[in-house]
């Protein structure tokens, strides 16, 4: 996928193999927006003349990896979200599972023709409408969905107490290997361990739940893309992750108001008050992104050993202040 | 050498010609973004340059004390000691900025066993202390980080 020159008449070949039908690619244009895929816009015309448009997602060299996920379980996610029609999504069409045809293991999807919701938040001036309780129901609704969806396609840990003990041990295990000393980890880990939340029940979990990745149609129904970090844990890590990108990010709905927001994701989900109230999502702001964090890490530590370059892996170093900062935000022990 | 301009303001100027005349000329969408992620990277290590050796400096005096401190507090304190000692002797009057950051690294490991002895022994203001190292460290890497973004994500 990187030789985009080459990519429209390799494409048109893998297209014709997989449906047996010949297809002239007209416009293969790389897109922006995501970090750590390589991706494009297909647009094609079919041998009777009818047109489609794709997005092509694959994974870029392996030296300059930003994040490592895997793309078979990817296509089997997503095979596996869309048959059970859990939240509305692209359809994911087909997968050079080999790379041998598209130069990389690549995914071939519905392209979205709309636009995403941070665009959509982007172009507000201040007032954001209904926009906050939609975004707690898209993601109610996910959370909500049955996860046995997911068995033998994601691994999922046999309880709430494994998982969140897997989860708080990536403290350890990231400052363990990471390049330089990491203090904060250390600290963090042991505030964070000591202080569990109250238990929910395990869930679907997108993983990256941000304004990017969710598309909006004609109608303003919400379509959840990029689903490489979804996963099986705790529903919460979504609502935290959410607080801390969109801090970064804005507009952070959730912030504007959180007792409306958590109000409206409690009515869609029926989760408790106890377990779902601004200081749990406290805890999970400071934990939700410990393993992207730790990847970052590593990503940052290859640079520093001479095994990875490329302009991602620099600009995100700030990406890992910016962690380190949220590490903290909940292990408010002294009142800081 | 030549010491001014500063390698900061060296910086600052490849920003400026990336931003007045290299951004406008480009209408590919993803050099775009590319070179948007430049200018920030460009800016960061213009902080960076300008104050790192100094604030590293500061900090690994302030951790290595730290973590004597807890060392001389708590009975369990064999890792500090262990990471004092990794320090001690890796620690050279070199400014030079590998030599620096081998000596943050280990000073900063010298922080980490002594956050983890404060919290084991249970030593509250101990463990308080810290925390404002910790603090201190983030507020500088803040600075670095600046106004952050994440470009061209929509």
């Amino acid at each position: 996928m990187e030789n985009i020159e080459a990519m429209p008449e390799r494409l048109a070949a893998f297209l014709a193999d997989q449906t047996g039908r010949s297809v002239t690619v007209e416009a293969y244009v790389p897109m922006t927006g995501g970090y750590s895929r390589l991706m494009a816009r297909a647009d094609l015309r079919w041998d009777d003349g009818s047109v489609d448009q794709f997005v092509v997602r694959g994974d870029p060299p392996a030296d300059q990896t930003m994040i490592d996920t895997d793309r078979d379980q990817e296509w089997a996610l997503l095979n596996a979200l869309e048959a059970a029609e859990t939240v509305p999504m692209p359809s994911a069409r087909w997968y050079d599972d080999t790379g041998d045809a598209l130069g990389t293991k690549a995914i071939i999807l519905d392209f979205c023709p709309g636009s995403s919701l941070q665009q959509i938040l982007d172009a507000c001036d201040t007032d954001f409408g209904d926009h906050p309780l939609h975004l707690a129901e898209t993601m109610g609704h996910l959370h909500s969905s049955d996860r046995s969806v997911l068995d033998g396609v994601v691994p999922a840990a046999p309880s709430w107490e494994s998982h969140m003990s897997e989860l708080v041990g990536a403290f350890a295990a990231i400052e363990g290997t990471a390049h330089d000393a990491e203090p904060v980890l250390r600290y963090a880990g042991g505030y964070l361990g000591s202080n569990l939340p109250p238990p929910m029940p395990l869930t679907i979990v997108h993983g990256d739940f941000q304004p990017a990745n969710i598309m909006a149609d004609e109608q303003g129904s919400h379509l959840l893309v990029d689903w490489e970090l979804c996963h099986v844990g705790d529903p919460r890590e979504d609502l935290g992750y959410y607080n801390i990108y969109s801090s970064s990010s804005g507009p952070n709905l959730y912030a504007a108001d959180p007792e409306a927001f958590l109000g409206r994701y409690r009515e869609v989900t029926g989760f408790s008050v106890e377990a779902v109230n601004q200081a749990t999502v406290g805890y999970f702001s400071s934990i939700a992104a410990v393993k992207l964090w730790g990847q970052l890490l590593a990503g940052a530590g290859a640079m520093a050993g001479g095994s990875n370059s490329g302009i991602m892996t620099t600009y995100t170093l700030n990406a890992l202040s910016i962690g380190r900062q949220n590490f903290l935000l909940a292990c408010n022990e002294f009142d800081t | 050498m030549l010491s001014r301009p500063t390698t900061a303001q060296i910086l600052e100027d490849c920003r400026r010609e990336l931003s007045e005349v290299v951004a406008p000329a480009l209408g590919d969408e993803a050099v775009a973004v590319s070179v948007a992620m430049l200018d920030e990277v460009l800016r960061n290590c213009a902080v960076r340059t300008a104050h790192e050796i100094a604030w590293m400096m500061d900090e690994i005096g302030a951790m290595t004390a730290y973590a004597s401190e807890v060392a001389d507090s708590v009975e369990e304190n064999e890792a500090v000691i262990a990471a004092l000692d990794t320090h001690q002797a890796s620690m050279t009057e070199s400014l030079h900025l590998d030599d620096v950051c081998a000596a943050y690294s280990t000073a900063g490991q010298c922080l980490s066993e002594a956050l983890g002895a404060a919290r084991s022994g249970g030593e509250v203001e101990l463990l308080r202390q810290g925390r404002v190292l910790l603090d201190e460290r983030v507020v500088r890497e803040d600075e670095i980080k600046g106004d952050w973004g994440f470009v061209g994500r929509g």
